[in-house]
Formats: C-alpha cells, sequence, structure tokens
C-alpha cells in the first residue's frame, strides 16, 4: 500500500505551530502525539551541588525549581549517558533567574532568561553547581520537550440551505482550525460561532477522514520541526528494532 | 525492546514487547490490522500500579497459510514507510 500524506501549515513559529496532516490513521496520529511528549528526551537539570543556599528555600525546593528550567537541546549532539554542568551565583537583594545560570556548554543554556528562581533579601547568597541530564518526559515532566501536544479532526463545514426564519437562532460553536469551500480557517475569525460566519444560513458540519490538525507547543528545548522529526525518528527506530528482532 | 514470545502457533502468535506502552503499541496495531493476511491482532497491556503483568502483549492471529512472524515484520515494515512518508510531507511543508 502506497502511503499519500500531506502536511500544510497554518501557523508556524519556532515553538508554537499548526499544521495539516492528510492521510494518516488516528494510530498513526496519536503514535507521533504521544511521543513528542514523552520519548524526545531533552536535557533538564537533575543533581544539584550547594555551595551556600542562605535563602528561605530549602535545597530540594531550589533543585525542583531548577529542574524545571528548559535548557535549549540540540539535535544528535548528545546522548542518555552526558552531563552538562551548569552554576549558579547570585547575591541579595537580587532575585536570581533562570538567565543567571552559567553554562559550561554553549550549545546548552536556559530557554527563557527570565524564570524567577528565588527572590533574595539583604545578605542572603545562593551558590550552586548542577548537572543537566538527558531524559525523556517518561521519567520526569522536566525532560518534556512538548508542552501543549494535541490535535483535533479537521472539519469540513458547509451551508446547506437557509436557516429557519422563525427558529430562533442559537450559537453553533466550532474549534481550532475548519475547511470552508477548500479553505482552511481559523474558527476564532468568526468568534468560533458559524452562526456568524453564515447569518440566517443552515449548515452542516463533518468531520474530514484521515485529517487532523495538530497543535504542537515546545518549552524552547528544540523548535516544533526538531521535535516532530524527532518523534517520528523515534517511532521509526523502534519499527525498524522490531523488524530485526523477528528477522531471525 | 525485547521480544519474549509465550505463544507461537502456526496462525497465532503471541509476544511481549517489554519496555515499550500505548505510544508503540497502538502504532503497531494499526500497521497489522492493515496487513494482508492478518486475522486480527490486538495488544493487552495493564497500568503500571495494577501490580501484575504490566508489559504489553501483542496477539496477532492470521489467515490460512500465512505465519504470524512475517505478518509482524510486515507490519514493522509498513510504520517505517509510514513515518517515512510523514517526515517527507512533513519536510515538504517546512
Amino acid at each position: 500500500m502506497d502511503e499519500d500524506y500531506e502536511v500544510e501549515f497554518v501557523e508556524r513559529g519556532d515553538r508554537k505551530a499548526l499544521f495539516l496532516v492528510r492521510g494518516v490513521t488516528p494510530a498513526f496520529a496519536n503514535g507521533i502525539r504521544r511521543t513528542m511528549i514523552a520519548d524526545v528526551p531533552t536535557l533538564a537539570i537533575d543533581e544539584v551541588r550547594v555551595i551556600e543556599n542562605s535563602s528561605v528555600m530549602f535545597d530540594e525546593q531550589i533543585a525542583l525549581r531548577l529542574g524545571l528550567v528548559p535548557l535549549t537541546t540540540p539535535p544528535a549532539e548528545f546522548d542518555e549517558d552526558d552531563v552538562v554542568t551548569l552554576s549558579i551565583d547570585v547575591a541579595g537583594p537580587a532575585t536570581a533567574y533562570s538567565g543567571d545560570l552559567v553554562s559550561a556548554d554553549d550549545m546548552v543554556q536556559p530557554a527563557d532568561q527570565n524564570v524567577p528562581i528565588i527572590e533574595l533579601k539583604d545578605g542572603q547568597r545562593l551558590e550552586l553547581e548542577a548537572d543537566a541530564v538527558l531524559e525523556t518526559g517518561k521519567a520526569h515532566a522536566k525532560h518534556q520537550g512538548g508542552v501543549s501536544v494535541g490535535y483535533r479532526h479537521l472539519q469540513r463545514v458547509e451551508v446547506v440551505g437557509d436557516a429557519d426564519e422563525f427558529e430562533e437562532s442559537e450559537p453553533n460553536i466550532v474549534r481550532g482550525v475548519v475547511e470552508i469551500d477548500g479553505e482552511l480557517v481559523d474558527t476564532a475569525e468568526f468568534d468560533n460561532d458559524l452562526t456568524q460566519k453564515f447569518p440566517g444560513k443552515e449548515v452542516a458540519v463533518h468531520d474530514v477522514e484521515k485529517a487532523f490538525v495538530f497543535h504542537v507547543e515546545t518549552d524552547g528545548s528544540m523548535t516544533v520541526e526538531e521535535l516532530v522529526n524527532r518523534a517520528t525518528d523515534s517511532i521509526e527506530s523502534r519499527a525498524l528494532e522490531l523488524e530485526d528482532a523477528v528477522s531471525l | 525492546m525485547e521480544l519474549t514470545v509465550t505463544e507461537n502457533l502456526e496462525q497465532e502468535l503471541r509476544v511481549e514487547i517489554a519496555g515499550e506502552d500505548h505510544t508503540f503499541m497502538n502504532v503497531l496495531k494499526g500497521a497489522l490490522l492493515e496487513t494482508e493476511g492478518v486475522a486480527a491482532a490486538t495488544y493487552d497491556v495493564n497500568p503500571e500500579q495494577s501490580g501484575g503483568q504490566t508489559e504489553p502483549i501483542l496477539t496477532v492471529k492470521t489467515e490460512d497459510g500465512v505465519d504470524p512472524i512475517d505478518a509482524l515484520k510486515t507490519a514493522a515494515q509498513r510504520v517505517q514507510e509510514k513515518t517515512d512518508a510523514f517526515r517527507s510531507a512533513f519536510e515538504q511543508a517546512a
């Protein structure tokens, strides 16, 4: 059987994208979605060596917060056992931000500079060294590259006639991206309400088979494109492993 | 991924695929059901808290004259065809 897939971007940014995929089965779409969330590894701080922590928080609490700071993870540069060391040294009165983290590796930086870690008062100080490791979202949510990944069935909207003149009009809500006359339209354009787009008309809404609109947001550790590609690679490598295992 | 065959009959195969979850198993099951000669394909997996068998167990039943192991191999290739097609479609759009 021939696979005939088609991808079309609706919205495209580094960290957030919306794209339509035609031709995939629900099982495959869900496989890609789940892989983006749980099986694409990213770097995150996992171990902390505290030199001085005179802040109001326990070391463990600081460590948890540091772990949740997204770190840029360039593709194919790191292996499962690699460790990247970062350090931070902030003396109060000041707020320690993720941007104060100094990385030993230029490729690995906090994805956002302005994540507050802790507010330090006069005389308080935070100085520590941290080790970032590569893991998957399955192991801990801090390693999740995709933070908001989902898909909707593409819906096709058709005008089928005029609405009943004397019927009280009720809102007809659709969400996401719909197909109207072969065009992809963001439903936010008409306030998600089909009665605003087609006043006085009766419309029919149908699911388009094998067409899914993906919404992918990353935490900044990689771009949407990289995340999708790495998710695809992950499924492919598992299928290859299975093929090798049964071809004895 | 570690395979343990628990039943290997002429038209039925039952194999435990350790280390996998719904993510891959459902894709594989979907591909198996699209494979010619496969009469039935399913997998069973229990939640971690259940305390019992938590690795997924794949069951494949085939029609006359089709080796279930061959069917599984074909399905694994099919998954790769799908990922290939998806990757090139995505790259084309990107």
